[in-house]
């Protein structure tokens, strides 16, 4: 792949895997007798390693002009199969979190690193940034590409974003087996690791503006929009709720620049809005490019997308303060907050609608056609999850539901259900485009995939239903004398059955993502074996319609 | 000519791009902004007094072991939470938190209110093992917070940055904060009458762990859990104004 | 000039309203914009074209 890339390039990546691995070397040194040093020297082995192999093709003959008349979509499939990995990974932490509430001697017990407070950021950590964030980013290069109708600008900059990206997750999940975090949900890793993200950010945004800017189309096709307020926003989000002070430069440890009411709201303002932007606007564009691709239909109607594209972006910033009903929060920060989100409904709505309705006609291809059934449920649920956000965030609903398992089983509706289903079902579609098949290795598998993965997230939300709204009755459970009826240990005991099924659906998940990866990996190696006699650089255009 | 249509293409790209950041900020900053200046309206807490450094550690441990993502403190104002953990909790009670631990789960019981409910040794043995003191617990393990000696020779530094956001601190508790981590862990040590000289008379000067001749990660913790609610008691006299 | 809390939330809530409203007619006058409707047509339609190669003006259909 390295070949691939201009010598210039090649001299531009020499030059930045210096500077990084000059950084590292300072993390190393300055951060003595701190964790912050380990994390320098994964920095300096890191940019080391890439170093090597950059120099190990850096006399390769310079590529010919030729690969300009075709899309660079060489970051793409590595982000794919990175996706895939950290999919694997964060769900195996996932499911370990979740046997260890039902059992927990399950780990090392003398082992810090393996104890749930640490481990289970690397699941939430892992599975959205590292699995979904990937995800995302593969597939915008692809998108923004074939939307545009025009080439990546450079060769580096994507390598840039996606390698940048992977060490930011590596560095976030091995800080939090050492202990370091932030303590702010979704946002734990430490200031070092959020400064990096940003200039990884820095550079996705402006290949998403440049391309933009080459483009020959006339319009932007709206999942672009969807993309780009994911990465606009979430850079707003990152920063305003990541400002920190370090203890000093040898430290891992920051402290907030926010404190108690301020930085509660700050905190869910941010963690709201991660969900909006990372989790719904980023994967709404993927749906609303890779489902009328795969039912080769266009969207039902563009303007609602559009009309909802707005909504979404204006609403979902205010809806943050449902986090924080009944707390110190002013009440009228809270009504507000209540009030957005129930309307936020609408948008939501609107969109799910609208790829559902896409679909109409075209049942017979949802039967027949796992991957695209993937998309419909994706659809489903989205419309499922956000009924739900919005009645959650109801004062008298959230009085009951917060704090407890129902709000779990809520984000895993949504991300089981809505992001991963329309991520797989993107990723099935995608990568026999990208590796040039005319379909997955085994279309069997994908059925098997569906189902696991259907059936994994039902009892995993059913569990916690049950076990969220039975907790939450119990602590607001009086006896006839005016007592509270119940102890908290009681509460404790009556979870341990939902938290058993819980574990066992979150099984079912990681297995079928198990199957995904599995089937990606037989395809890219089928791709492997035919490529011997080449067929000529000639793209398939079935393929790229795709389908049957 | 075709240089403008280029650039003005380009135009609507950047268009595109402040139309969003514009639309999304204006909901943050609504609900944000307000709360910058709302000191004003925030209960007063005159008696609140601040985390010593061993307490600040004990707090930095309990965010390293991720405690937070089972325990929340914040006590809602429902009549079961109230009646559960206590008053419920003012914002004055967090306003020297850097971060915030209100906590989001309550896989385990809130812990705002949890200072003085249970002895040093008790908070020790369900440290050590959860399940030696409550059976059912699901609770980790934390064994080794009783092994590891506590980091003490750069609290003067933590101190020091949480002055920089806002935390009152003297330059007399951060020039002695090493000392007063030392002094509270071990009432018998020299260092240990500066403690509450500089943080008052109610703080906690005792060999939290049981072992005084080391402190240990498991002092720190203990300190912090023993003075959670208890930096002000602003929040009882609230409810009880309230109930009149 | 002395700004309180309460002219801030006041501030807030009054604009917060007037924003939601103009914002919420701008979008559906762009969306229903008789002179928008062609390129919408366009670009739905456009990502289901062959898209094997950049450049290539489409055909357009
Ligand atoms: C896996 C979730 C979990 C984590 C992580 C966790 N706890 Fe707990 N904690 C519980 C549960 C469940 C209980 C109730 C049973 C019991 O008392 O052990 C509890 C109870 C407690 C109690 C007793 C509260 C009372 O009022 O009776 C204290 C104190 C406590 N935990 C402190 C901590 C500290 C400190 C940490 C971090 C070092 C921590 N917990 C981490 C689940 C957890």
């Amino acid at each position: 792949m390295i070949s691939r890339l201009t010598v210039s390039e090649r001299h531009l990546a020499l030059f930045v895997l210096g500077a990084l691995a000059l950084a590292g070397l300072a993390m190393a040194v300055g951060g003595r007798g701190d964790p912050l040093a380990v994390h320098g020297v994964i920095v300096l082995a890191a940019s080391l390693g890439l170093g090597f192999l950059v120099l190990s093709a850096l006399f390769s003959p310079e590529p010919g002009e030729s690969r300009l008349a075709e899309y660079y979509d060489d970051p793409t499939k590595a982000g794919i199969v990175l996706s895939l990995a950290w999919a694997v990974v964060g769900m195996f932490f996932g499911v370990w979190v979740a046997a260890l509430l039902a059992w927990p001697e399950l780990t090392f017990v003398d082992s810090a690193w393996a104890s749930f407070g640490r481990i289970r950021p690397v699941h939430t950590s892992g599975v959205i940034f590292g699995f979904g964030g990937n995800a995302l980013i593969a597939t915008s290069f692809h998108v923004l590409q074939r939307t545009c109708r025009a080439r990546l600008p450079d060769q580096f900059s994507p390598w840039f974003v996606l390698i940048g990206y992977n060490l930011f997750c590596v560095i976030a999940a091995s800080g939090y087996l050492m202990g370091m975090t932030q303590s702010k949900e979704y946002a734990e890793p430490e200031w070092y690791a959020d400064i990096w993200l940003v200039i990884v950010w820095v550079v996705y945004f402006l290949i998403y503006i440049r391309t933009l800017a080459r483009r020959k189309e006339p319009h932007i096709y709206v999942a672009n929009w969807y993309y780009m307020a994911f990465i606009l926003v979430v850079a707003v989000l990152h920063i305003v709720n990541n400002l920190a002070l370090p203890v000093s430069f040898g430290h891992a440890k920051s402290y907030s620049l926010f404190s108690g009411v301020q930085d509660a709201m700050t905190q869910w303002w941010y963690g709201h809005n991660a969900v909006a932007f990372f989790l719904t606007a980023g994967f709404l564009g993927m749906m609303y490019y890779y489902l009328p691709k795969r039912a080769e239909r266009p969207i039902f109607s563009y303007r609602l997308s559009i009309i909802s594209f707005w909504g979404i972006t204006f609403m979902y910033m205010w809806a943050g303060a449902h986090h924080l009903h009944y707390t110190a929060l002013p009440q009228w920060v809270q009504t507000l907050g209540m009030t957005f989100s129930v309307v936020l409904l609408v948008p939501s709505w609107a969109s799910a609608g609208n790829a559902l309705a896409t679909l109409n006609g075209a049942w017979h291809k949802v039967r027949d056609d796992a991957t695209l059934r993937f998309m419909m449920v994706a659809a489903v649920f989205y419309g499922l999850s956000t009924f739900e956000g919005s009645f959650m965030a109801i004062r008298a609903v959230n009085s009951l539901s917060h704090y407890t398992d129902w709000t779990v089983g809520h984000v895993h509706a949504g991300a089981l259900g809505w992001v991963a289903m329309i991520t797989f079902g993107s990723l099935y579609a995608l990568v026999p485009w990208m590796w040039k098949q005319e379909r997955m290795y085994s279309p069997k598998l994908i059925e098997v995939h569906f189902w696991l993965a259907l059936a994994g997230t039902v009892v995993y939300v059913f569990a916690m239903w049950n076990s969220g709204i039975i907790q939450g009755l119990m602590w607001r459970t009086y006896n006839d004398s005016g007592t509270l009826a119940y102890s908290f240990i009681d509460s404790l005991v009556a979870m341990h059955p939902y938290y058993i099924a819980r574990a066992f659906g979150g099984l079912l998940f990681l297995t079928g993502a198990v199957v995904c990866s599995y089937n990606v990996w037989m395809t890219i190696r089928m791709a492997r074996v035919a490529r011997v006699p080449a067929k000529g650089d000639v793209p398939l255009y079935g393929a790229a319609q795709a389908g049957e | 000519m075709k240089e403008f249509f280029h650039r003005r293409i380009e135009r609507n790209a950047i268009g595109f791009v402040l139309a969003i950041v514009g639309v999304a900020s204006i909901g943050g900053l609504v609900e944000i902004a307000p709360l910058f200046t709302i000191h004003e309206t925030v209960e007063a807490a005159p008696d609140m007094r601040l985390y010593t450094p061993l307490e600040l550690a004990g707090r930095n441990l309990y965010i390293r072991e991720g405690c937070y993502a089972c325990h929340s403190q914040m006590i809602r104002t429902l009549r079961d939470e109230v009646e559960r953990y206590g008053p419920y909790s003012l914002a004055a009670e967090s306003q020297y938190d850097h971060p915030m631990l209100w906590g989001s789960k309550r896989t385990g019981p809130d812990l705002a209110r949890l200072g003085a409910k249970y002895s040093d040794a008790w908070h020790v043995a369900h440290l050590i093992n959860p399940r030696d003191v409550v059976p059912e617990s699901v609770m980790p393990r934390y064994g080794w917070l009783q092994r590891n000696p506590l980091r003490i020779d750069d609290l003067g530094e933590h101190l020091a940055a949480q002055r920089a956001v806002g935390v009152p601190y003297t330059d007399a508790m951060i020039e002695n904060a090493t000392a007063d981590a030392r002094g509270q862990a071990n009432p018998e040590a020299a260092e240990s009458s500066g403690v509450t000289e500089r943080y008052g008379e109610a703080t906690n000067v005792r060999v939290f762990d049981g072992n005084p001749s080391l402190v240990t990660e498991m002092d720190a913790l203990v300190a912090y859990l023993q003075v959670l609610g208890q930096l002000t008691g602003a929040a009882h006299q609230e409810t009880a104004g309230r109930q009149e | 000039m002395d700004i309180d809390h309460y002219s801030v939330v006041a501030f807030a809530k009054s604009w917060g309203l007037f924003y939601l409203i103009a914002l919420a007619v701008g979008v559906t006058v762009y969306a229903f914009w008789p002179g928008n409707r062609k390129r919408f047509d366009r670009a739905k339609k456009s990502i289901l074209d062959k898209d094997d190669r950049p450049g290539g003006e489409n055909d357009g259909n």
